[in-house]
């Protein structure tokens, strides 16, 4: 993977050195977040992070860790649903942004008969179906082609912690460990503390487990990680820390 | 006491705004904040491009004129570099809040503030940027400004670059100009007695110190200006060095 990616840092408006882009000859050139095309043939970053490349893939994108979280289409986030109207929720994904709707039919095995009742603070774990600038984000609790939850519903019991966007990145990669330099999980998980974990990509982690001291703690050791950018050696550190007092 | 030109910067310090920085140089400090993109009362929002809101808070005391008159300038220069177009009906709130400012023998009288109400404008705008580039907000390109103070005696003149309040007031003209990355102004205030030559030599100046890629421009122009003080470089360091703490797993 690290073969076919390189970095460098870059602000907004910067000129890309062409040469820096990837080629490829038959793949459209994929732009990430980040990065705006400006026609007829000129790509500049619009946030300060690090440029990344993949040849294989033939995209481009900017990584960074800030701010907002604002809604893409395909993201999973944690939803708090604020009030219910004929036949959709209204959903809060982030504060103060405007409420995000989840139609009631689009849970698994909901008919206009047996509909969800989820009532104000309920948490929900969604995927983002429509993602408009100019329209509020649409979410769904099932998916569209098999009809299954697929792991997205209510969350029930737990608590949610607040994250930095680029930590939710980190928990959601395919590899944590060898991407994400992330072992917390897996250590907790090794030392033999049972929990459930859902990672929303707007900077919301769910946690459950056994015990509410068991929940609050495993959710603490994941913020402690975020803010203070533990390395792998400190994390494993934590996790023996907290699955003794557990 | 001697006020720092060089400036400093802390970013994304608090941990309830989307970004934030505090920003000094000169003796003044001003703590930036942004929130945004988020929802905007219906009587305010616009339906193609992003409500910006510009906040600017004394360091003592309620805002007034002077503070709108500030608000003003900022607000007209952020929604060139913010991508308003990208956020319709949405509000980007960016709140300056001034905590320090250099001593003079009249502090906290507004009457003679009044006359030096520009010399806070370079801090400002380069927190606003910074609090931006914090908050990840997508933006056109960045901007970096600069004053500049003019001394003249009839012959003879001199360029004070980032002058002190005491050479602010006593300079017989003094100037505030940004540029964006690519050497483009973006805010030309001057006040005072100045010549067409005399403003022609600042703008070039101002835009060496801006520009990265302007850095060598002949000896005239540099009279009076030392080498430092580039601000696109100032902001590239500190962004970078926040860009690779919070990257620091990524290989």
């Amino acid at each position: 993977m690290a073969s076919t990616r390189t970095s460098t840092f870059v602000l907004p408006g910067d000129r890309l050195d062409p040469a820096s882009l990837p080629s490829h000859p038959t793949l459209p050139l994929k732009l990430g977040p980040g990065l705006r095309h400006i026609p007829p043939n000129t790509i500049t970053p619009t946030v300060a992070g690090q440029l990344c490349t993949d040849k294989r893939k033939n995209a481009v994108w900017v990584e960074f860790n800030g701010g907002r979280y604002i809604p893409t289409t395909g993201d999973l986030v944690i939803a708090t649903i604020q009030n219910s109207a004929v036949d959709i929720f209204y959903a809060s994904v982030s504060d103060y942004a405007p409420k995000a709707t989840l139609p009631q039919l689009s849970f698994e095995g909901a008919t206009k008969k047996t509909r969800p009742q989820l009532s104000f603070g309920a948490l929900v774990y969604a995927r983002v179906t429509h993602a408009n600038k100019h329209m509020d984000p649409e979410l769904e609790c099932v998916s569209q082609s098999t009809g299954k939850s697929e792991g997205l519903g209510p969350l029930t019991g737990g608590m949610v912690f607040d994250i930095s966007l680029g930590m939710a990145r980190r928990l959601m990669l395919p590899k944590p460990v060898e991407q994400g330099a992330l072992v917390i999980l897996d250590e907790l998980g090794g030392q033999g503390v049972a929990f459930e974990i859902a990672v929303g990509r707007n900077g919301k982690v769910w946690v459950n487990s056994n015990s509410v001291k068991g929940t609050i703690a495993i959710g603490r050791a994941i913020q402690e990680t975020d803010e203070k950018a533990l390395k792998i050696e400190e994390q494993r550190k934590l996790a023996k820390k907290v699955a003794r007092e557990i | 006491m001697v006020a720092s030109k060089e400036p400093s910067v802390l970013l994304s310090h608090l941990h309830r705004a989307d970004g934030s920085a505090t920003f000094s140089q000169n003796g003044y400090t001003v703590i930036g904040a942004v929130n945004g993109p988020i929802e905007v009362p219906r009587r305010h929002e616009l339906p193609e491009e992003a409500v910006i809101e510009v906040l600017v808070r004394p360091a003592a005391g309620v805002g007034g004129t002077r503070e709108r008159h500030l608000e003003s300038i900022l607000h007209s220069t952020l929604r060139q570099i913010i991508l308003v177009h990208n956020f319709p009906r949405h509000l980007i709130q960016v709140t300056l809040q001034i905590t320090n400012t250099p001593e003079n023998k009249n502090t906290g009288s507004k009457v003679v503030q009044a006359g030096s109400h520009l010399a806070i404008l370079p801090a400002l705008l380069q927190t606003a940027v910074l609090a931006l580039l914090s908050a990840s907000m997508p933006l056109a390109t960045i901007l970096t400004s600069v004053s500049i103070a003019i001394h003249a005696d009839g012959k003879s003149r001199k360029l004070i670059t980032h002058p002190s309040l005491k050479e602010f007031e006593s300079a017989s003209s003094v100037h505030i100009m940004a540029f964006t990355s690519h050497g483009e102004p973006l805010v030309v205030e001057s006040q005072g007695t100045f010549t067409l030559e005399d403003w022609e030599e600042v703008f070039e100046t101002v835009k060496a110190l801006c520009h990265a890629e302007h850095n060598r421009i002949d000896d005239n122009a540099m009279q009076g200006v030392d080498g430092k003080g580039n601000m696109l470089e100032f902001v590239k360091s500190a962004m970078g060095e926040k860009v690779a703490q919070d990257l620091h797993w990524h290989t």
